[in-house]
């Protein structure tokens, strides 16, 4: 058996597998926001979970045949790996899965199930290998589950930085080869033939030369590729998007409805180019070459309003992409514009191939580029420093309608956020946002709910004098103005509105008959809704409204839910009828997965638990408990972790990054010195001291990171990224360590004494996990993070007891 | 009882509607040498769908599920839409749903319509048998195919060329001599042909181009289907009124009140 073949192979082979892991599942997610779109990333983590769960499943049942045979059998899952990365990958790019099509097509659900087998078995064999690692070494598995995390903490750091030079449709055929050393490492002492195996993943790598991801074709890219004269003029990508420059005499991107706008006498739009972000929105780049005439028809949309109220204005763009908005500001004779961008893909582009189409927009003296997240940008900034903020249009009208982003956090649009903006104007200064418009009401009427409460938060006395809402037929514009709106202003507004035939929705002192005139509706909603919201029915209209309008705070920056459970009755009703047009696909997909989530667990781990049933009934009950809240606590915190620090660190892609990596590595470390306080054949009694001790330092880190993140995060707002992302691995440090202690100690506590157990024990927890991935962002989308790290310190106290009670009795 | 998406307060529809009247009886007497009615009308007896159609429009269309208040009751939108053969106008493996009242898929990104949203905005275009329509957006030719039913002249341009290819192949097969496909870009509209008494628009954009609405004559209606693929979520209504000054409705295909009564 193993015991003569070094450890030192077998270790290296469980950290490359762990980190090959871990990194295709993050590539994956990547690929899928651009294939389809950004909701995919619970599915793909519900396929991962799928993967570890069945090979725990199956290496339970076959236990008594796998006896003797784990080596070969471990050798053979990283050659299965190895080779399984670019052809699964290949093979769910073949398959014509659409998810608009799940409602009107049967075949579909087919195709998604396919897509669920066919990207399955990579995770199934990475969770194999490491599986049979705890069988070969069973009286040191907390050692073995340091390098495993470990191996995973340097895999989710390093695909970040894969994905700054890598296509995400290349990163499988990248991480072909540490899988292939695995295998390598892992046949060592098999006989030199074993190596001829390498063959395979190597013809794999042939087959990757010119993957492409297959895009959807209801995204924005696809259908523009088929415009006339279509060309791809540019591409560049990092790990926060694929950006893809498409040139096409048809583009036309505003942003808004052009209300009036006379264009046999003022010409036509100037030629553009569109910058898609991952295929799906898109962002216009003007041809400019100095002269700002032919963009007089951006005083036609409702987002010129503020510039009828301010003089020669100093203004910041948050989500500047290709420049309309601030050329828009150009034009309206800006004194001075900062414009911000979060996605380096854009100056990327701006200073290669788009230089001189775009007439070096980001490079004149009254422009300034800044390459940062908007709000980390401001929180920087001295108080006072700008005249106008605007918050431009960041996302496609099809996507904000089809409500793909229903679950995508946004530190934007909160009452925090709005109240830091508040801060940055200058006295007279006023904030703009534009949000496209869906029917029934809703974005506008969150927005305003969220200026509303921002300026009460802010100690503003009347916030009715400080607030305005026009809206043209599909984007509304909302005003927040440092100082009470003067009555020239409201005149200046009144005449805007009624040249360009926009309606009121909100001014101050606006009276019924002046709403709801140039674009009918049914009813006066909008009027309605922002009277409720500024008298004492807010509450009142937050519970009777349709949808979820309730301000998004840094708790639960969910600004693009509006799926609000007490109507799902109403929803259900339209569906039934024939009318599913008020899907918000983002959180139908989450709850699919939850649902999905939830059956596998219970085919892959109960099914088998009662299929064995019996005599070691009990015990695998008390097991599953144990692995099952360990995976679902783990989760927890990390899924709330990750949403918290993005705060913190800006950028998503580098909050999972971070957050992983550290959580992996500590808690890796975690384990080590369990493993070493624990050294074989454990005694019950010290294994539920260690679990006890590390609960209630959990608990008590837990507890004090919820009362003092926020001071935290205000305080390192204006450090350097180095600085930021050391002081997330020193705050994530103590926490990771002792999470990392539970599990190995509950691991040995089984190993010693039915070793069957190990990867039964293994895939339960690789199930729950994956349910606590889903489930996380439910709880935090509904109840917030708090509650979400409040609900893991529970289930690590439960784990604790479920280990004194029943795992360390024998 | 008042159906008021038809008649909204505000936008009368009373010319439209008697000048309906009018056409009805031109129709009855045009119809006998109308080339669309009549090759439908060789079809009548040999098509197996007729049943089928005829149930959509009843069950859907006539009286939707989600409200009698939507009902469509223009008799020549539901002549129409029990004449045009939608099976012809889906993918084939499809054709089994055919005549259920949902959006399928045509390729390239593109959808056909949900029958009932196809009737209703058909009927809120107002239109008559001596009128001129412009669709920017053929897809897979079937709105046009209704409307050619009602209408003189069907213009309909459609971007994607190999989806105008195949609009204007199955229409010419199907006899629609009064619609003209173009390929190309529909933003500039269709000057020569210009003005027009009602346009439809089915690709979506950041907003309606300029030219249509000065292609539009005056008094004429202006209705675009607005929200992602496969769901219409509002209907634009616009209309040019007499005086050139344009009225915007922002119409909801079926009854959904976000406010609850409570409020």
């Amino acid at each position: 058996m193993s015991a003569e073949t070094g450890r030192g192979p077998l270790h290296a082979v469980v950290l490359l597998v762990g980190a090959v892991g871990i990194a295709y599942e993050i590539a994956l997610m990547r690929v899928l926001s651009v294939a389809q779109w950004h909701h995919f990333a619970y599915m793909i983590i519900s396929i991962a979970m799928l993967g570890f769960a069945a090979s725990g499943t199956v290496l339970a049942m076959l236990r008594r045949r796998i006896e003797g045979r784990e080596r070969p059998l471990l050798a053979l899952g990283a050659l299965g790996l190895s080779v399984s990365l670019v052809t699964c990958f290949a093979a769910s790019q073949a398959l014509p899965f659409e998810t608009f099509r799940l409602v009107t097509e049967r075949a579909q659900f087919g195709y998604l199930f396919a897509l669920y087998l066919v990207l399955a078995p990579p995770f199934f064999l990475a969770s194999w290998c490491i599986a049979l690692g705890f069988l070969l070494e069973p009286a040191r598995v907390g050692r073995l589950y340091f390098f495993n995390m470990l191996g995973s903490g340097l895999g989710a750091a390093a695909v970040v930085g894969l994905l700054f030079w890598l296509r995400p449709a290349l990163v499988p055929a990248a991480l072909t080869v540490p899988a292939a050393l695995a295998f390598s490492l892992s046949a060592v002492g098999l006989g030199r033939r074993w190596q001829l195996g390498l063959v395979g993943p190597a013809a794999t790598l042939l087959l990757a030369g010119g993957q492409e991801i297959r895009l959807s074709e209801y995204k924005g890219l696809a259908y523009a590729q088929r415009l006339p004269e279509a060309r791809i003029v540019a591409r560049a990508h990092s790990p926060l998007s694929e950006l893809t420059a498409l040139a096409s005499p048809a583009i036309r991107e505003t942003p808004g409805q052009l209300s009036g706008y006379p264009m046999t006498e003022l010409g036509r739009l100037p030629q553009q180019i569109g910058l898609y972000f991952d295929g799906g929105s898109v962002s216009a780049v003007n041809r400019f070459d100095g002269s700002l005439a032919p963009f007089a028809f951006l005083d036609y949309v409702t987002g010129a309003l503020p510039y009828r109220l301010l003089e020669r204005p100093a203004v910041l763009v948050v989500g500047a992409g290709g420049g309309t908005e601030v050329l828009s500001a150009l034009a309206h004779g800006a004194r001075h514009v900062t414009a911000v961008e979060a996605d380096p893909g854009v100056p990327a582009l701006f200073r290669g191939p788009l230089r001189e189409f775009s007439g070096r927009l980001y490079e004149r003296e009254d422009v300034t580029f800044i390459l940062a997240e908007g709000r980390r940008f401001m929180e920087g900034q001295p108080d006072g420093s700008f005249d106008l903020i605007q918050l431009a249009l960041l996302d496609s009208f099809t996507a904000a309608g089809a409500g793909v982003h229903a679950l995508a956090e946004s530190y934007l649009y909160t009452t925090e956020a709005v109240q830091l903006y508040l801060r940055k104007l200058a006295p007279q200064g006023i904030l703009s946002v534009t949000r496209w418009l869906k029917m029934p009401p809703r974005d506008a009427i969150k927005l305003f709910a969220t200026l509303v409460e921002a300026c009460e938060q802010a100690g503003l006395p009347d916030p009715s004098r400080h607030l305005v809402l026009i809206r043209s037929w599909n984007t509304a514009t909302l005003l927040l103005s440092r100082s009470p709106l003067s009555q020239p202003q409201l005149a200046e507004i009144r005449r805007f509105a009624a040249e360009r035939g926009l309606d009121l929705g909100y001014i101050p002192g606006i009276r019924r008959e002046e709403a709801n005139r140039h674009t009918i509706l049914e009813r006066p909603f909008y009027y309605e809704a922002t009277t409720a919201l500024l008298s004492g029915r807010r509450e009142t209209l937050y519970r009777a409204y349709a949808f979820h309008v309730r301000p998004a705070t840094d708790d639960r920056p969910y600004f693009f839910r509006f799926f609000s459970w007490r109507s799902a009755s109403r929803f259900l009703e339209a569906a039934r009828s024939g009318w599913l047009n008020f899907v918000e696909w983002g959180y139908v997909a989450l709850i699919a997965t939850v649902l999905q989530a939830a059956l596998a667990g219970f085919l892959l781990v109960l099914f088998p638990l009662l299929l064995f049933g019996g005599r070691a009934g009990r015990r695998r009950g008390a097991v599953a408990a144990y692995f099952g809240a360990l995976g679902l606590a783990f989760m927890f915190l990390e899924i709330a972790f990750i949403q918290r620090f993005m705060l913190l660190l800006a950028y998503p892609v580098y909050a999972v990054a971070v957050v992983l990596a550290g959580f992996l590595l500590f808690s890796g470390v975690g384990s080590w010195f369990a493993d070493r306080r624990l050294t074989s054949t454990v005694s019950a009694g010290s294994a539920r001291r260690i679990v006890a001790l590390a609960v209630a330092l959990i608990a008590a880190i837990g507890l004090t990171y919820l009362a003092v993140f926020p001071a935290i995060f205000r305080l390192a707002s204006g450090w350097t990224d180095a600085g930021r992302v050391a002081l997330s691995m020193i705050l994530l440090l103590p926490l990771a360590f002792w999470m990392g202690v539970p599990f190995p100690a509950g691991l040995q506590l089984i190993s010693d004494r039915n070793r069957a157990l190990v990867p039964w024990a293994w895939g339960v927890n690789g199930a729950a996990s994956v349910l606590g991935a889903a489930l996380a962002t439910l709880v935090a989308v509904h109840l917030g993070f708090r509650a979400v790290v409040g609900l893991a310190l529970v289930l690590y106290v439960v784990a604790a007891v479920i280990l004194s009670a029943s795992l360390s009795r024998s | 009882m008042t159906r008021h998406l038809q008649s909204p307060a505000g936008m009368p529809r009373t010319s439209a509607v008697s000048r309906r009247a009018v056409h009805g009886l031109v129709l009855a007497i045009a119809s006998l040498s109308w080339p669309p009615i009549q090759a439908a009308a060789q079809q009548e007896d040999d098509d197996p769908h007729r049943e089928a159609r005829e149930r959509l429009v009843r069950d859907h269309i006539a009286s939707p599920p989600f409200g009698a208040q939507y009902a469509v009751g223009d008799e020549e939108v539901l002549r129409a839409m029990r004449t045009v053969p939608r099976h012809r106008f889906v993918p084939p493996d499809l054709l089994s749903q055919a005549y259920e009242d949902r959006p399928l898929p045509i390729g390239h990104g593109q959808t056909i319509s949900q029958p009932y949203i196809v009737a209703f905005m058909t009927e809120l275009l107002g239109v008559g048998p001596e009128d001129r329509v412009l669709e920017i957006g053929t897809g897979s030719g079937y709105q046009a195919a209704v409307l050619a039913e009602i209408v003189a002249q069907v213009f309909t341009i459609e971007i994607v060329e190999p989806l105008a290819r195949s609009a204007r192949a199955r229409l010419e097969e199907l006899g629609y001599a009064n619609v003209v496909v173009r390929e190309g870009d529909g933003y500039y509209g269709w000057q020569e042909h210009a003005p027009y008494d009602a346009i439809i628009v089915t690709a979506a954009a950041s907003h309606v181009p300029p030219p249509l609405l000065e292609q539009l004559r005056a008094g004429a209606r202006m209705v675009i289907p607005v929200g992602p693929p496969f769901q219409v979520q509002t209907l634009m209504l616009i209309e040019k009124r007499a005086d050139g000054r344009i009225e915007q409705r922002s119409l909801m295909p079926v009854r959904f009140v976000p406010f609850t009564r409570e409020e």
